[in-house]
């Protein structure tokens, strides 16, 4: 009778340890953070007692979180784009390139993810800062008077997050690219359409998966992404991710810091949901 | 677009991606006494500063403790997963496959502040380095989970069957044929865990309690206030050390990490 029972058990302990460790410390966090910004906001301590709405209600009646989600939101939108454009024709060469440039080019996408974000962001504060190597170049060569505004605003945020996760966005759409026949292509050069045509028809198309999947982790990525908006945009600008975690880690006020984070996601994901949505249609008609 | 056109197009971009990182090795060899480019002359006088900086080393030395442990926990959690998914999940493949990924879903922010309150909230604190490792974890198991089920996928549950039909044990079973299947899927997830949990930041500074600062963190407070290269000469030592891991991995041991 033993031995059945230890047949079903068995597997299941593989699984035992990462379905606890999930459960314990990524479900049961989330949901607690659920019902922490319906606490009340404690005097001297992190929470008070009591639940309460406030917490959103400060959130949509105070104008400037609204606008700083906005803010960071059209960041993140720009950020996507601007990787998709600048992305795309990378991702093409890597799956469709000459051999010898691709195995380099891919090492030098890839290269940039083994770096630490402090780090990669720290190099854009030299590139960038007002005494950095780009306005120095510019100047010393009389281009510009004054040191261009580069750094602590909304471009230099872009900038940097564009570079930070413009490989995201490139590996995707690369094995979309690798898994289309390129006999499909011949055919319709074969049958007469140019390259743009057989790029519009056959190559884009069928490529979407790949450009949906990039587009959606660079959003996320932005969206949440602290390090970057906080060494670029200094105390200047400021994205909803370098707010929340402030707040909490300045001024203690959990509940209310809970609802921010909450509401920053929950934009995030309706965005991506509609998202998903739209190119799903596209992909099928 | 015409071929030299495109060609030189791919080059730029590539050049955007390096940058950054190039400059901040340039900057390290500086010896002036703040970041000027180009620099004045060179020496590895931020290097000195910095190996003879007690905070910098102390920092190190907890990132390289906090990624060990991380690493044995998430390579042994994260294996045992992936076996689990390719030989008996069945129906449920795609659920445990979604579960797994679900830290490498999820704002990475969220779940740090997330983790914040809950160790509080049970009494766990910041005041041990149990919480931090727990984000680790977390956050480096999806990509011992991909690694390692990658490696598995020719695997067939016949082999299983025909080596215990020929008297071979369950322990047998899983040395002589699942062991050295997944062995590279396992190196490879391992080493990646490692360098992930080396370089995270988010989690890191939301779990870190007073005086046990990774190395990220510790780069980041100096560069709020301070300017000069000896910064630069932290990242270059960190980027040599993961380039290390990674060079090793893929040239002597023949490795390919998978990154997704």
């Amino acid at each position: 009778m033993n031995v059945p029972s230890r047949k079903r058990l068995g597997p299941l302990l593989l699984i035992a340890p990462a379905a606890i460790l999930l459960g314990v410390f990524l479900v049961l966090p989330y949901l607690n953070i659920v019902v922490m910004s319906f606490r009340m906001p404690g005097q001297g301590t992190p929470y008070g007692p009591g639940f309460t709405l406030g917490n959103y209600g400060k959130f949509f009646s105070d104008f400037f979180y609204v606008q700083q989600v906005i803010n960071t939101l059209w960041i993140g939108f720009l950020t996507t784009f601007i990787c998709l454009v600048l992305g795309y024709p990378v991702a093409w060469q890597l799956a469709r390139g000459a051999s010898t440039f691709r195995a380099l080019g891919y090492a030098l996408v890839l290269s940039p993810l083994l770096v630490g974000i402090v780090i990669r962001s720290y190099g854009w504060t030299i590139l960038l800062g007002n005494n950095g190597i780009i306005n120095r170049t510019l100047t010393g060569w009389g281009l510009i008077d004054g040191p261009l505004p580069l750094m602590y605003n909304a471009l230099g945020i872009i900038i940097a997050l564009v570079h930070v996760f413009l490989p995201f966005m490139i590996l995707p759409i690369m094995s979309a690219i690798q898994g289309i026949d390129p006999s499909l292509e011949a055919a319709a050069r074969s049958l007469g359409a140019s390259k743009v045509t057989s790029f519009r028809r056959i190559t884009l198309p069928l490529s979407l998966p790949g450009i949906q999947a990039g587009c959606i982790l660079v959003f996320v990525l932005s969206l949440s992404a602290y390090v970057t908006p906080s060494l670029i945009g200094g105390l200047r600008v400021k994205t909803m991710a370098v707010t929340v975690v402030d707040a909490l880690i300045d001024t203690f006020q959990w509940p209310f810091g809970s609802a921010l984070a909450l509401m920053l996601s929950v934009t995030g994901a309706i965005f991506v949901v509609i998202f998903g949505r739209l190119t799903v249609m596209k992909w099928k008609a | 677009m015409s071929k030299p056109f495109f060609t030189v197009y791919c080059l730029i971009i590539y050049a955007f991606l390096l940058a950054p990182i190039a400059v901040v090795v340039i900057a390290s060899f500086n010896a002036g006494a703040f970041l000027t480019f180009p620099p004045q002359g060179l020496s590895f006088r931020w290097y000195l500063v910095f190996f003879n900086n007690e905070v910098f080393m102390r920092a190190i030395r907890t990132s390289l403790w906090i990624a060990a442990m991380t690493t044995v926990i998430s390579g042994i959690i994260g294996t045992m997963a992936a076996m689990f998914y390719v030989t008996h999940a069945g129906k449920l493949k795609e659920t445990v496959r979604v579960a797994m990924l679900a830290p490498l879903l999820l704002p990475e922010v969220l779940t740090a502040i997330s983790l914040l309150f809950f160790v509080y909230s049970v009494g766990l604190g910041t005041q041990n380095l149990v919480g931090m490792i727990v984000g680790h974890v977390l956050i480096t198991l999806p990509f011992v989970f991909i690694n390692v089920s990658a490696s598995m996928e020719s695997y067939d549950p016949a082999w299983s069957l025909a080596a215990q039909s020929l008297g071979a044990g369950r322990f047998t079973r899983f040395r002589r044929i699942m062991l050295p299947l997944i062995k590279p899927g396992v190196i490879g997830g391992c080493l990646f865990a490692f360098i992930i949990s080396f370089d995270v930041f988010t989690i890191s500074f939301m779990l870190k309690g007073v005086g046990m600062s990774t190395l990220p963190i510790q780069l980041f407070d100096y560069l709020r206030t301070n300017f000069t290269p000896e910064a630069a000469a932290v990242s270059t030592c960190s980027i040599v050390l993961t380039m290390a891991v990674v060079v090793i991995s893929e040239k002597v041991l023949g490795l390919r990490i998978h990154r997704f």
